[in-house]
């Protein structure tokens, strides 16, 4: 499938808060309650469609465990996108944001877009951490905030989607160097190309999109 | 530079120092020497003993040349020396020149020596850190020898290089910018290097995959020329195989990433295929790997399928059935292009039926499984070339209904078509050719076309072959059945009882025509129960399985092979624990085993080709229940049998319970619809009801205005006119009432402000007269009492009538109501008689309500008469009071009449003395003048006042 743009996202935050149930819930809309423990990394891709361009988004969901740290920070630097992850209902999971965001900044490129998550909304009997919190902490860390429930799926494809939006936003702006391949943005094989006589027709509605 | 050339110049001449004391020397100048240019000669030095003196430099210089690396960092010439002599002690492969003339025991020690030195070096995790820092000093003399550094120690210890690599921030990354390396040397040693870190480690893959890896390989086979590059090209592949082999991350990264697509220009050789280097073959042997490590059998089934999917929509199958059908491509080639062809194929519906639809370009064009099935029974082609072919027909027919009807299709005789050779007349060649492998291959094929099919095995039964001239045509399973017992190969026999076991199983038609042989009961017992030899082991395990089979899936058809029968003999003639024992003879095989691994047959030589792997999940799935079949005693059985009684027993009840449950829920069925058509028919009445109740309405009003135009007339004539109304006059009458209590009320309260005003009047009255001034007129009001009374009067007869008529409206009013019920419609139901009568009550009640309000009206009318009667004769005493006043009035107005004119007299006197006296000049003050004067100061006081 050919796509305007390719971004690279990771899925981070404790073991247990429901990663990889958002990326199965994103890439193959649905969940499933027992899941084993990510060793590593797990790839995931899904195709979306953001100011009429197809972008396609390829996600590696990390490990939480602590002694798979190591292999997960190789993964911070080629991201342009980090989801990170706690449960509303575990504090501790919340109180761990700081270490995490630490760990993010240190390896990451300066313009990675990280959207903090708040997941597990379906367990409103069981939570802990208030929405405000999560809010606040986003707030004071120039982060974008959602609660999500990979369960009832309320939310997973907003997350993935504003979080590309706000990657959107930082490449019209310019922020983002999208001939370096390491931001963890490519651009699509079509994109600079296509006035080409063969797809005539097709590249001038891509032109025409550009234009908005 | 003196020591230097005193160390190369003593080996010259003089007495010789040994190798370690040189070493031993350098090393210290390599420690001590503060001047750079010293220690850089000496490590020079040292790298050009170390592949000599190895042993030696290596225990005495290792810490001084990683000190060197730790210290030197500005100079880039050492550090490339320090490496170099680094890489000569641990690496192991550039012995390779002296192999020749040294033996193996010499390898084995430098071998050892790399895996020593490499331990030494490894003790401290910070050397391998610090080799991957100096990867990133761009110079070609540090960074070149650096990743042939870290390439060797990968490769003496691989674990635990890799353990430290991951866990150093960014230690993958960095190893993967070597790829983008303009140095064509370091690239491609870089390759090296990566192919020695992703060695069996999943989580490096991912990291390298994650950092572009599939991206940047596929541009340099690209730029390689693909198939025709050299070296590098391989190098690439290797790389590749190894980030995907056993890793569906990253294959579903590739997958995802369109990566597939990229693969299809490498298979695009053309017809044209003058040169084929050993160097393409290798090239395109890894390209047809790659692809089979995505459709790979032991991956899941989802990722497969969904690879298998963009192969065939990208064109990538298409393009290796040309390579397929294509002339001059070498043997192993193609015998890998079948095998990759197989795993695209296999159990894709889509795919399976494209490659069945695939022609070879001969004249005339036959189907590409045709040609592919005559070399399989072709002795002559290789015999891995042979097991491709088999691998390619059961990936064909793997999960393919349709593609194994169309097979046994060709052996039907109502489809057979005489002029071409048909894929069922290969088999059959095969299966009873002379080549026991073909015997064998034809088998196993066979089989596959009957695999989980019932249809086709029952099918399969009709085929008829014709042998010899003159005698009778013989069935496809006697032909069968006929060449096992003639004692042929091993090899031919395993290959006809995997397939007679595959057809009869599961399907008790084929029992029953196999068992109405006469012949084959006794040959299998007999096979079974003689002690043959370990070759003919497996033979005895393959014919236990088949009588094993005729129990298990006996209908009882055929009496004197009915399941009992079986067993019985199964207990006389062989003994129930030899025959299990022979039954686990199959499993017990050696090669049973390695078939059971995977599907694709690959055997080391043609001998061991014997197990299916097809077949082994057969043996596995039937081993256990023929077991237990034939240790069943009789007696078990019929308890079995009863128990299978009672549960059809029970199966009868419920179907009982079923079957009333059923009728039950047809009657509710039926309830429920008859309960709907009569809401619907109360709907309707509802309806009509409402319709009548505005039609009632309507009268109502009608009547009323009626009412109001005749009322002005006469009540009477209203009455009539009610009397003619049928429907709903009750209630026009009861407001008709209601309107006249309203009335009345009016009345009575214009009655009581009446007798207020009157109460007011009479009050004012008597302070009037109290007062005694200004005489009232009594008369006046009597006779306004009087035409009061008269008007309470007139109004309680008004009343009267009024309750009268009420009275006889009500009796009308019942009457109608009776009337309105007994000509209701009949067609009404008691619903509506009840809400009629219902709200009839709710009338009486409201009727009986007015009566008593009517009551109490009439009584505050007695009342108010009583207090009209007191203010009467109150009136009258005031009257007779009135009549005395008057007449003393009267009096006081005569006497103050001549009090007048005495005044007016002695006024006349009083001015005619005024005038005397001002005619005799006396002053005299005229009252008037005084009077006028006072008048004007009080004017002149009140505008003072207004003023301010």
């Amino acid at each position: 499938m050919a796509y305007a743009y390719l971004f690279k996202y990771i899925i981070i935050g404790d073991t247990g808060v429901g990663k990889s149930c958002l990326l199965l819930q994103f890439t193959d809309k649905r969940f499933q309650p027992v899941h084993d423990l990510t060793i590593g990394v797990e790839f995931g891709a899904r195709m979306i469609t953001i100011d009429g361009k197809q972008i396609k988004l390829q996600i590696w969901d990390t490990a939480g465990q602590e002694s798979f740290r190591s292999i997960t920070r190789s993964y911070y630097r080629g991201a342009a996108g980090a989801l990170l992850v706690y449960d509303i209902t575990r504090r501790d999971t919340f109180n761990h944001l700081t270490t995490w965001l630490e760990d993010a900044r240190q390896h990451s490129n300066s313009n990675m877009v990280i959207m903090l998550i708040g997941n597990k909304s379906d367990l409103e009997s069981r939570r802990e951490v208030k929405k405000e919190e999560g809010e606040a902490f986003a707030r004071e860390h120039g982060l974008i905030f959602m609660e999500t429930s990979a369960k009832t799926a309320s939310n997973v494809e907003e997350a993935f989607i504003n979080t590309a939006k706000e990657i959107y936003e930082k490449i019209q702006e310019g922020v983002f160097d999208i001939n370096n391949e390491a931001n963890g943005i490519k651009i699509g094989p079509q994109h600079p190309t296509t006035n080409s006589t063969l797809s005539g027709n097709q590249g001038g509605q891509q032109a025409g999109g550009g234009c908005c | 530079m003196n020591f230097f050339r005193g160390v190369m110049g003593g080996q010259a001449a003089g007495p010789q120092p040994s190798g370690a004391e040189t070493i031993q020397k350098l090393c210290d100048r390599v420690a001590s020497s503060t001047l750079l240019e010293d220690r850089r000669d000496a490590v020079r030095a040292l790298k050009s003993l170390s592949k000599k003196y190895r042993m030696e430099v290596g225990t005495q210089a290792m810490e001084h040349l990683i000190n060197i690396l730790q210290t030197d960092r500005s100079d880039s010439e050492i550090l490339g020396y320090a490496l170099d002599t680094l890489y000569n002690l641990i690496c192991n492969d550039e012995e390779e020149e002296q192999d020749e003339s040294e033996d193996e025991a010499m390898q084995k020690q430098s071998d050892d020596l790399g895996a020593q030195f490499t331990e030494q070096f490894i003790q401290d995790p910070e050397h391998i850190t610090l080799i991957l820092s100096l990867l990133e000093e761009f110079d070609f003399h540090v960074r070149w020898p650096g990743v042939k550094l870290l390439t060797a120690l990968l490769k003496n210890q691989g674990v635990q290089v890799q353990g430290i690599i991951l866990v150093s921030p960014m230690g993958v990354s960095r190893l993967m910018d070597l790829l983008a390396d303009s140095r064509e040397v370091i690239r491609n040693d870089g390759l090296l290097l990566l192919q020695q870190l992703t060695k069996s480690n999943a989580a490096i893959q991912k990291i390298v995959a994650f950092e572009s890896a599939f991206e940047r390989l596929l541009d340099i086979i690209t730029e390689e020329g693909s198939s025709d590059g050299g070296i590098v090209v391989e190098d690439c592949l290797l790389l590749l195989l190894n980030l995907l082999k056993n890793n569906s991350s990253n294959q579903n990264f590739f997958k995802e990433g369109s990566y597939i697509q990229r693969m299809k220009p490498w298979f695009e050789v053309g017809d044209d295929n003058s040169g084929w280097s050993a160097q393409k073959v290798t090239n395109l042997h890894l390209m047809l790997q790659l692809v089979r490590v995505m459709v790979s059998p032991v991956n899941s089934p989802g990722a497969s399928a969904s690879c298998q999917k963009s192969m065939y929509q990208c064109g990538l199958l298409q393009q290796l059935c040309t390579i397929l059908m294509a002339t001059g491509v070498p043997a192993d080639i193609l015998t890998e292009t079948i095998n990759t062809v197989s795993e695209v194929i296999r159990g894709s519906q889509v795919n399976q039926d494209y490659f069945a639809s695939v022609n070879a370009p001969s004249n005339p064009p036959r189907p590409a499984i045709v040609v592919l099935l005559m070399s399989m029974v072709n002795e002559r082609q290789p015999f891995v070339l042979r097991c491709a072919v088999l691998y390619c027909f059961q990936c064909f027919l793997y999960k393919n209904q349709k593609g194994q009807g169309e097979i046994v299709a060709t052996l039907l005789p109502s489809t057979i078509d005489a002029n071409s050779i048909s894929a069922g007349q290969l088999l059959c060649g095969g299966l009873f050719s002379a080549d026991s492998l073909s015997n064998w291959c034809a088998s196993v094929a066979l089989a596959h076309a009957l695999q989980d099919n019932l249809t086709q095995k029952e099918q399969l039964l009709r085929v008829q072959l014709a042998t010899s001239l003159g005698k009778p045509p013989v069935s496809l399973l006697q032909q069968c059945t006929n060449i096992l017992s003639q004692g042929s190969k091993v090899q031919t026999r395993v290959g006809l009882l995997m397939l007679l076991c595959t057809w009869i199983n599961n399907c008790p038609i084929a029992v029953t025509h196999f068992l109405h042989n006469q012949e084959n009961v006794p040959f299998l017992t007999a096979q079974i129960s003689e002690n043959l030899g370990e070759d003919e082991r497996l033979v005895q395990g393959l014919c236990a399985l088949l009588l094993g089979i005729c129990i298990f899936y006996n209908d009882n058809s055929l009496e004197n092979y009915t399941k009992d029968k079986l067993k019985q003999l199964i207990e006389k003639r062989i003994g129930k624990e030899n025959f299990v024992e022979k039954l686990g003879f199959i499993t017990k095989h050696e090669l049973y085993s390695r078939a059971a691994q995977k599907p694709q047959p690959v055997f080391l030589s043609p001998e061991q080709m014997l197990f299916d792997h097809e077949f082994t999940k057969l043996v596995k799935e039937l081993e256990g229940v023929i077991t237990k079949a034939v240790h069943k005693s009789s007696e078990d059985e019929k308890k079995e049998e009863d128990v299978k009684k009672t549960l059809e027993q029970h199966d009868n009840i419920v179907m009982q319970y079923k079957d009333l449950i059923r009728e039950q829920d047809a009657q509710i069925q039926e309830l429920k619809e008859q309960v709907a058509t009569m809401t619907s028919q109360s709907e309707q009445m509802q309806t009509t009801v409402t319709q009548q109740l505005s039609q009632i309405q309507q009268h109502k009003d009608q009547y009323n205005i009626i009412k109001l135009k005749l009322g002005k007339d006469s009540q009477s004539q209203a009455n009539s006119q009610a009397d003619s109304q049928v429907n709903g006059l009750q209630t026009e009458e009861l407001s008709q009432l209601r309107e006249d209590l309203e009335e009345l009320r009016q009345q009575h309260t214009l009655l009581q402000t009446q007798l207020s005003d009157k109460d007011a009047l009479i009050n004012t009255l008597r302070s009037e007269t109290a007062e005694g001034s200004a005489a009232s007129d009594n008369t006046e009001m009597l006779k306004e009492l009087d035409a009061l009374r008269s008007q309470v009067h007139s109004q309680a007869t008004e009343i009267d009538q009024m309750k009268t008529e009420r009275q006889e409206l009500l009796r009308k009013a019942e009457a109608v109501s009776s009337e309105a019920v007994s000509s209701s419609d009949g067609s009404l139901d008691a619903a509506k008689m009840a809400e009629v009568e219902s709200r009839l009550a709710a009338q009486t009640s409201e009727t009986e309500r007015l009566k008593e309000e009517s009551k109490s009206l009439s009584k505050s009318r007695v009342d108010l008469d009583q207090q009209l009667a007191a203010a009467t004769s109150t009136a009258a005493i005031l009257q007779t009071e009135k009549a005395q006043l008057q007449t003393e009035v009267q009096e006081s107005k005569k006497e103050q009449d001549d009090l007048l004119m005495l005044l007016a007299d002695q006024d006349q006197k009083i001015h005619s003395l005024k005038l005397k006296l001002k005619a005799l000049g006396e002053p005299v003050d005229d009252e008037d003048d005084l009077d006028a004067r006072d008048q004007t100061d009080d004017d002149e006081e009140d505008d003072d006042e207004d003023e301010d």
